[in-house]
């Protein structure tokens, strides 16, 4: 039976939007009747198929992209003010929280997918000379007799503080790369940095080619999600993690209304108000609503051929860190 | 707790934005074209209106060169001064026609050839005039899209589109003791809480000799206009281009300004 299109509708069904939805694209029915009375109806499945949906409403495939591709372009300059300002700055431990599961060691390759504004790539660096940094003064500590020459010496050698650690950040959105490169300039992140331009669905790597696969609060705009794992599952060396940091489901009722209250009604509020901009925060809620919960999410990353899926739940749910090995 | 919250807000109606299905489902009306009352109309629920109206108001201020705030304090707070306007209007002769007509002013439907070649000391002329020396245009005004009702949309549509006219006859420049001059004739007028609201907290940004000569003298000639005026919004503009602004400004009652005002 189809499921219902009609977005008034999808307000009813809660958690099952989702579920419903993609369970509603999958070829089941088209190939097995081949009658003529359901003739009219297999035209109209063919049709919605490659419908998809754009926060609650509902595009064709086509469309998605591009309108997603408007909705960040038009967010790029304000996008960290805002994140603060909606997140209350709470998106600030979330990010630190990926990296200290992620835990990286000197040497890490790391691509950054969705990453335009560069905020886990300065992270990882950041980690990468704290480690560095510490690691020295740990030696220093234990070499007693060292000339003061030779301890400038070691401090002084900065290009080896990232000692071979390198991160990629790959974005589809040239605006948001563009607001990347201009903070880098700004914080001072000379090496270990490169930017490249890509779609998560087809990433212009050849494979094995990353230790640690991150997409922090971008997989939920994609319009194949399950192409883009596979992507990540590609790029991936062997023994390589993939990390996706995303809003989620929240488990606590209580919480649950607050957030949806605060969700609908003050984020379009404060888009209008700080940027301009209305639909696009209208969008960004709704996308929210759209993406599948952990569980969900979790089988859709096992799907992808990763192993030992495991998920953590932040903040009540609202966040969730998802983690899978390509073994 | 949680139904007792909403036992209390459901007949509230505070989260919703138009009548439908409980409180806590959000809606989002506006895909598929169902619930919109005109193309750029976003239905707000009270709380929304609420938080927009501090918001804007609060952001407005903060940065004067949000004029699209401005607006959208106009918007959410205007319910009733609209509603007053309106009806005013519909017993106007003109203005009843102007609602019918829905007439806009913008580029596209304004013929700037023909309005230059108006005589001097036409209303048309000394619209491109202002036009050309403030260097405004009539396109930077944006849509109306958080008033619930679609004639009211028009109307405060038509308010903004009026506003460049005013400065025309009223001869006030567009930098910011014009303006608060402009808002001023607009509150004795209109009564829309955002132009009372602008009146009475824009001179915070003004000099002290500017704030003295405001409060002395234009505030006072701004009011008494205001009230002798009939309602701005019944002139049917576009069919007066070639009427000299001397002759309309008599017609109104509007007086000189007391002190020319530079640009």
């Amino acid at each position: 039976m189809a499921a219902p299109r009609s977005c008034a509708l999808w307000g009813y069904y809660g958690r099952g939007w989702s579920r419903v939805m993609r369970g509603c694209r999958l070829p089941g029915l088209r190939s097995s009747w081949p009658g003529s009375p359901l003739g009219a109806r297999l035209l109209s499945q063919e049709k919605r198929a490659t419908e998809t949906h754009f926060g609650f409403e509902t595009v064709s495939e086509e469309e998605k992209g591009g309108k997603v591709y408007q909705v960040f372009e038009s967010v790029a300059k304000k996008y960290d003010v805002m994140n603060d300002m909606m997140s209350l700055g709470i998106h600030r431990v979330w990010k630190d929280l990926l990296l200290w599961r992620m835990h990286p060691f000197p040497g890490t390759q790391l691509l950054d997918v969705a990453g335009g504004t560069g905020d886990i790539a300065f992270r990882f660096l950041n980690y990468i000379q704290a480690q560095h940094r510490r690691k020295q003064k740990r030696q220093l500590r234990t070499q007693q007799n060292l000339s003061w020459e030779e301890i400038a010496q070691k401090y002084q050698n900065e290009e080896d503080s990232l000692n071979g650690s390198h991160v990629v950040v790959c974005d589809i959105n040239k605006e948001m790369l563009k607001i990347g490169r201009k903070k880098a300039c700004a914080q001072g992140y000379k090496t270990g940095l490169a930017w490249v331009l890509g779609d998560a669905e087809e990433l212009p790597f050849d494979d094995d080619k990353f230790d640690v696969y991150t997409i922090a609060f971008g997989i939920r705009n994609v319009t194949h999600i399950d192409r883009a794992l596979q992507e990540a599952h590609r790029v991936l060396k062997p023994g390589g993690r993939f990390l996706c940091l995303e809003f989620s489901q929240v488990t606590n009722p209580l919480v649950s209304r607050l957030y949806d209250l605060y969700s609908f009604q003050v984020i379009p509020v404060m888009g209008e108000v700080i940027a301009k901009d209305w639909k696009s925060y209208q969008y960004l809620v709704e996308s929210i609503r759209q993406f599948p919960a952990q569980e969900e999410f979790k089988e859709m990353i096992e799907d992808a051929g990763f192993q030992k899926v495991t998920y953590e739940s932040l903040t009540s749910g609202i966040v969730a860190i998802h983690s899978g090995f390509k073994l | 707790m949680v139904t007792l919250l909403r036992g209390t807000l459901r007949p509230l109606r505070l989260f919703q934005a138009l009548p439908g299905p409980a409180a806590d489902v959000p809606l989002r009306a506006a895909s598929q074209g169902t619930g919109l009352l005109y193309p750029e109309h976003i239905p707000t629920s009270l709380l929304q209106k609420v938080l927009l109206t501090a918001g804007s108001a609060g952001m407005a201020l903060y940065n004067p060169y949000r004029h699209d705030m401005v607006a959208v304090l106009g918007e959410t707070t205007g319910c009733r001064a609209l509603r007053v306007l309106r009806d005013q209007m519909k017993r106007d002769s003109e203005g009843a026609q102007i609602l019918q007509e829905r007439p806009r002013i913008s580029l596209s439907t304004l013929d700037l050839d023909k309005l230059q070649s108006l005589p001097e000391g036409s209303l048309g002329r000394e619209y491109l005039r202002f036009l050309d020396v403030n260097r405004v245009s009539p396109d930077t005004r944006a849509p109306t899209r958080f008033v619930d009702d679609e004639e009211l949309a028009y109307v405060i549509q038509r308010y903004r589109e009026v506003h460049d006219m005013l400065h025309t006859l009223l001869g006030m420049p567009t930098n910011i003791l014009g303006e608060i001059v402009v808002k001023w004739f607009e509150a004795v007028q209109t009564g829309l809480p955002m132009c009372i609201l602008g009146a009475l907290f824009g001179p915070i940004r003004l000099s002290a000799q500017h704030l003295q000569v405001l409060v002395s003298e234009l505030v006072p000639w701004a009011v008494q206009n205001g009230r002798r005026a009939p309602c701005v919004l019944n002139l049917y503009y576009e069919r007066r281009w070639e009427q000299p602004l001397k002759a309309l400004r008599e017609e109104l009652g509007i007086t000189d300004p007391p002190m020319h005002i530079k640009a």
